[in-house]
């Protein structure tokens, strides 16, 4: 079963098609089969990251059903081992795939004969990113050392925790057991996920537990971006710290990786970046993360609330 | 874990019950740069009245740890809880700075310099015929080798000890007038030598250059 890395995190240009596309090439570069997807479907931009500015074939080839499977819509790369499922050539109004259509994904996407899947989410914290996200429970974030970055990493983990309420607790139970909390507690309501499952555990400790229990199985890991000299380089480590405390989640700090122009020069040469720009710091920092994500023992696969 | 609300004052600082006032300072510190205003980490996580009521619990444990005589009532409360065991408070194990009785003591049992100097007053002070050299009314450099001698010390190990060059104490006790340094050089010498033998210093530089006097100047 594949090993499957949802890469997101709320806010846009924070680097997640870039660390997408280049944690993709190192897995490829030490033999794995891996996949990359860009679930991007309204403003893609992994094909350039990768320097492949016009796949053939893209993934709304397979929601539209043009073709069959979604095997079918896997472009290879120049790198030996790397395949790609593009979003380039997709119609401008895909971006409101319907339910059915995103469970049909899901489900296709798991099931995909590779080593390693990683997706490249979109910016926001609506459902379809927040669904895709969910298909496994070690995604990945990303963020920079700024406030706007950081309130929209704290936005969707809060998004997740409070879907994966819901998930565990069927449609009917979550609107009673929700009600009577806020009864209870004006505070516990959808913003403060936290509070609403300390007082749903006092109401309904059965239930309470199931929940708990779930989003214990969580493993989250958060990369810091574009971390510059005068920034601190502690930020990304008490974020998740914050997020443990209060959020009583499982997150694991990845590395920082510095900012560096280059980058800039690499995406407007539509260059892979470890390729032109190999010895820079930068490219060691994404070295770095890369090993301390595979080394990292891996949760089993997790497709919950799919298959329903 | 407690939900953050319901931590005691251990738990929200993230210290150990035995945490000593340096620890808890420190962990102070930490935790409010984290949960202050200006925080870019805790940024949009709380709403301003969660901050205010994080800030507050943790100012409330910090005075509360940091005064010995409130921490001790405290754990009281926190061990009849049974939150925390009874040996776990810091001021169960205290460590006291060591005394310096405790470092002279250790002093006394080693071989040193003291050892050393008691002895030789007891041989110089009951030694006869350094009794009756040191009753001299003047001394020759051939006395003040027979005093060496009778205490057993080599010319060597007082040119190491003292730093005088050996070349000169042979000088000074063989009477080699000309190679002697000006006098308040030599007078420093004696003072080395007498004192490195425990004998007295004053009868020893006096009866030495009463005679050297005579025939230097």
């Amino acid at each position: 079963m594949a090993h499957i890395w949802p890469i997101g995190g709320g806010k846009g240009g924070t680097g997640k098609s870039f660390l997408t596309g280049n944690l993709g090439i190192l897995l490829a570069k030490n033999g794995y089969r891996t996949l990359l997807v860009d679930i991007d479907f309204g403003t893609a931009n992994l094909h350039t990251v990768l320097g492949i500015p016009h796949p053939e074939t893209s993934i709304s080839d397979f929601i539209n059903k043009k073709v069959g499977t979604l095997e079918e819509t896997v472009v290879t790369t120049a790198i030996p081992n790397l395949y790609f499922i593009s979003s380039a050539l997709n119609s401008l109004d895909i971006t409101n795939i319907v339910h059915e259509q995103k469970m049909r994904l899901l489900r296709s996407i798991t099931k995909l004969p590779y080593e390693y899947i990683l997706l490249d989410l979109g910016a926001g914290t609506s459902f379809n990113t927040i669904d895709f996200f969910m298909i496994s429970n070690s995604g990945i974030l990303v963020t920079t050392a700024e406030p706007t970055s950081i309130e929209n990493i704290y936005r969707l983990i809060r998004s997740v925790y409070i879907r994966r309420i819901r998930q565990e607790l069927k449609v009917h139970n979550f609107r009673v057991l929700a009600e009577e909390a806020k009864t209870r507690d004006s505070r516990a309501t959808e913003q403060n996920p936290e509070i609403l499952l300390y007082i749903i555990k006092e109401i309904d400790p059965e239930r309470g537990r199931v929940v708990e229990q779930s989003l214990r199985g969580f493993e989250f890991k958060l990369v810091l971006n574009q971390l510059r000299k005068q920034d601190d380089p502690n930020i990304g480590a008490l974020i998740c710290k914050i997020i443990e405390r209060h959020l009583g989640l499982k997150i694991h700090f990845i590395g920082n990786i510095s900012f560096d122009d280059h980058v800039h020069s690499s995406i407007c040469k539509k260059m892979p970046f470890l390729h032109i720009y190999p010895y820079t710091q930068t490219a060691s920092d994404i070295r770095r993360c890369y090993e301390n994500m595979v080394s990292l023992k891996e949760t089993q696969l997790c497709i919950h609330g799919v298959a329903e | 874990m407690n939900p953050f609300r319901k931590q005691n004052h251990y738990e929200l600082l993230e210290i150990s019950p035995g945490a000593s006032p340096m620890e808890i300072r420190r962990a102070y510190k930490n935790a409010f740069e984290l949960y202050k205003d200006e925080s870019i980490v805790s940024y949009s996580f709380f709403t301003p009245e969660e901050r205010k009521e994080i800030i507050a619990g943790l100012e409330d444990a910090y005075l509360t740890l940091i005064n010995p005589e409130s921490r001790a009532e405290y754990d009281r409360t926190l061990i009849a809880s049974g939150a925390v065991e009874e040996e776990a408070p810091y001021y169960h194990k205290t460590r006291d700075p060591i005394s310096i009785y405790d470092l002279r003591k250790t002093h006394a049992d080693m071989i040193g310099p003291r050892r050393r100097t008691e002895d030789l007053k007891h041989v110089v002070s009951h030694n006869k015929l350094i009794q009756e050299i040191m009753s001299q009314d003047s001394l020759t450099g051939a006395d003040l080798c027979k005093i060496r001698k009778e205490l057993g010390i080599s010319l060597e190990k007082i040119a190491e000890e003292t730093n005088i060059r050996i070349s000169m104490l042979r000088a000074i006790e063989g009477d080699d007038f000309d190679s002697f340094p000006p006098m308040v050089y030599l007078k420093g010498f004696l003072k080395s030598y007498a004192r490195y033998l425990q004998v007295d210093e004053h009868v020893i530089i006096d009866g030495y250059i009463k005679r050297v006097g005579k025939q230097h100047s």
